[in-house]
């Protein structure tokens, strides 16, 4: 009766499922030995390092009850910065994306609090203008990074599957779980999305968690950005690869609750890499990328059925109606 | 006659806020005719045509989001990719001739939104997760069954959507007629009485007796079908079936909504005003090209036009 409540808590139920497409890949790729290997391993954790941290602050949001719409953007611009003040000094160009990422947050937290809208207008707001300001930046052209020894060194393998771009974003999970775990941030920003009323009452600071959220989101978003382009060499104002819906998919499969107040970076992390696995578990064994779009697309919609909040009303009416 | 305010007369609102709200609005459309007025080349016959021509695709998409934000649901992340693949649909149906594959177009996106609009409606789902995942499902069988690649077959029989009415060029024409449709739509109906309401206080219509899901999933259908109007148009202009088609359209769409004064949160807005913010932010754009701004100083303004726009709206609402 122990093992039924841990299974289903949102901490678990994404690993269950790894788990399960773990085997699933190894029984069909049996004898072949396309999946379990180190190149598979390695190219999970490559694109963990790519929506890993975007899904990580996108599902903060999502925690406390909103939604960061403007991270796809701040993605590549982001990467623009990067690679536009990063020349001299690689650090530099991360610190500032950062903080550009950081600056972006903290403005859309700021609106919505003040001036007390929903997320999803105020970053929709936000995704276009910060889009826009990637175009004028770039004159709205790929721009290129001429430091191709710091390219190699983002995605130089390092003890088989790890690359320094994997492993920050590694630490970056480290870091929040403990967080989570050890800090009242944790239980501030749950606090915050299943009630804000009650989370005001019971003193939690919920502007100034909402404000945090975003600023976390922005950042995260910056420094993925910024480590993707590196490992590209190159950036461009028009998105290198689609973040926002993957990182939104590796939420929800992560255990955050689309109603708010479910979800932890443990669960955020076995949710994106249950995307990874499908992708590159896809790639191993030969079946073409659009099956990934497919899967993607069919697992989201399941979620949006599963936790939409008249399914069970609808379930019990159509019962009833069955047996007359 | 002292006793009555001039507000009163006038029929402005009562609140000062939204009073406030109605004379920034009004400012903003005085300065952006005046500027218009002062450019020159702006005026000329040919640059008011492609202004009107380009727009008049966006527009079409945008009334039917209009439909959306009204219900409730904020936005459908996926009408661009419906246009796109509405494209290749109508032009892979052409065999049928002309009248039947406009009709597999327009069913093909009515069904294909009102799906959705479907499963929004009877268990209320997350509308902007459900876009997401029906534009990746759409990604992943257009590759599936096209291979990626775009269609561009041969023959005229899409000549006759890039004609003229009069003297307007037909996109035009059709936006005005689906501006002018949806409006009545709205106004006059029963089902857009009961999207306004749907839209404003979920609960308060149910127990007004509204059937929600029907109400939300007619919604859905009228953005399929405004969707698939701009698509086909589209399709005979550029004679092809192609996934860059409608790239970008659902933040177009949703950006010319906003700014022109629909809420997001729904419940409050028109098709007209929709077709005045498809206007506001064209002119818009042509006059930064034509005062010599590049075309990516443009995106940047319409970003922070909808930014302000929506923080805005914000003095209408009485708190």
């Amino acid at each position: 009766m122990r093992i039924a409540p841990a299974l289903s808590s949102p901490s678990v139920r994404p690993f269950l499922l790894l788990a399960a497409m773990v085997l699933a890949f190894a029984l069909v790729d049996l004898g072949h030995g396309r999946f379990l290997n180190r190149a598979t391993a390695f190219s999970v954790l490559q694109q963990f390092a790519t929506i890993g941290p975007v899904a990580l602050g996108l599902g903060l949001t999502m925690i406390a009850r909103e939604f960061d719409l403007s991270v796809g953007s701040m993605m590549s611009l982001a990467g623009c910065v990067a690679v536009m003040l990063g020349a001299e000094h690689p650090l530099i160009g991360i610190a500032a994306a950062m903080l550009v990422g950081a600056m972006s947050g903290v403005c859309q937290g700021a609106i919505m609090v003040v001036l007390r809208l929903s997320s999803v207008g105020v970053t929709l707001g936000g995704l276009l203008t910060v889009g826009g300001i990637a175009y004028v930046l770039t004159g709205n052209a790929t721009i290129g990074y001429p430091r191709m020894d710091v390219a190699m060194l983002v995605n130089e393998p390092v003890l088989g599957v790890f690359s320094l771009r994997n492993a920050v974003a590694i630490a970056l999970y480290v870091v929040a779980a403990f967080l989570f775990l050890w800090t009242r941030l944790g239980r501030d920003i749950t606090a915050v999305g299943s009630n804000p009323r009650a989370a005001l009452v019971a003193g939690v600071p919920v502007d100034r968690i909402v404000i945090t959220v975003f600023a976390v989101s922005g950042i995260l978003t910056a420094l993925a950005g910024a480590l993707l382009s590196y490992s590209l060499a190159a950036a461009s104002p028009v998105a290198v690869v689609d973040t926002l819906v993957p990182a939104t998919a590796a939420a929800i499969i992560g255990g955050v609750s689309l109603a708010g107040g479910r979800g932890t970076p443990v669960g955020i992390a076995g949710g994106v890499l249950v995307l990874c696995v499908l992708r590159s578990g896809l790639t191993a064994i030969g079946v073409p990328p659009f099956v990934h779009d497919i899967v993607t697309g069919a697992v989201l919609l399941s979620v949006a059925l599963i936790d939409a909040p008249e399914l069970q009303r609808r379930l019990v009416a159509l019962r009833r109606a069955m047996t007359g | 006659m002292s006793d009555i305010s001039i507000a009163e007369r006038l029929r402005l609102p009562q609140s000062r806020r939204k009073r406030m709200l109605v004379a920034v609005r009004a400012a903003a459309v005085v300065a952006l005719v005046a500027a218009a007025w002062a450019t020159p080349g702006f005026l000329t016959a040919t640059s008011l045509f492609s202004l009107a021509t380009t727009m008049s695709f966006i527009g079409c998409v945008a009334v039917g989001m209009t439909f959306i934000t009204l219900s409730g649901n904020v936005m459908s992340f996926c009408l661009g990719a419906t246009l796109s693949v509405t494209t290749i649909v109508f032009m892979a149906s052409l065999p049928l001739g002309l009248f039947g594959a406009l009709v597999v177009a327009f069913a093909f996106s009515a069904a294909l939104t009102g799906l959705q609009g479907l499963v929004i409606g009877t268990v209320r789902a997350n509308p902007i997760i459900v876009s997401m995942a029906v534009l990746a499902l759409i990604y992943g069988f257009v590759t599936l069954f096209t291979g990626g690649r775009g269609i561009y077959p041969e023959g005229s029989e899409t000549d006759v959507l890039k004609g003229r009415i009069g003297p307007l060029p037909l996109p035009v024409a059709a936006f005005l007629v689906t501006v002018a449709v949806g409006e009545l739509i709205l106004v006059t109906t029963r089902f857009g009485r009961n999207l306004y309401m749907v839209g404003s206080n979920h609960r308060a219509a149910v127990a007004a007796g509204v059937v929600t899901w029907r109400t939300v999933t007619g919604a859905y259908v009228m953005a399929g079908l405004c969707t698939a109007l701009s698509a086909v148009l589209m399709a005979a202009r550029y004679s092809s079936g192609d996934m860059e088609h409608g790239i970008g359209y659902d933040y177009h769409a949703i950006s010319a909504v906003l700014v022109g004064g629909t809420a997001i949160q729904g419940g409050e807005g028109s098709a007209l005003r929709t077709l005045a913010g498809t206007v506001i932010i064209s002119v818009i754009q042509v006059l930064l090209l034509l005062w010599g701004f590049s075309t990516q100083m443009q995106y940047l303004i319409v970003g922070l036009i909808v930014l302000g726009v929506i923080m805005l709206h914000t003095l209408g609402e009485s708190r």
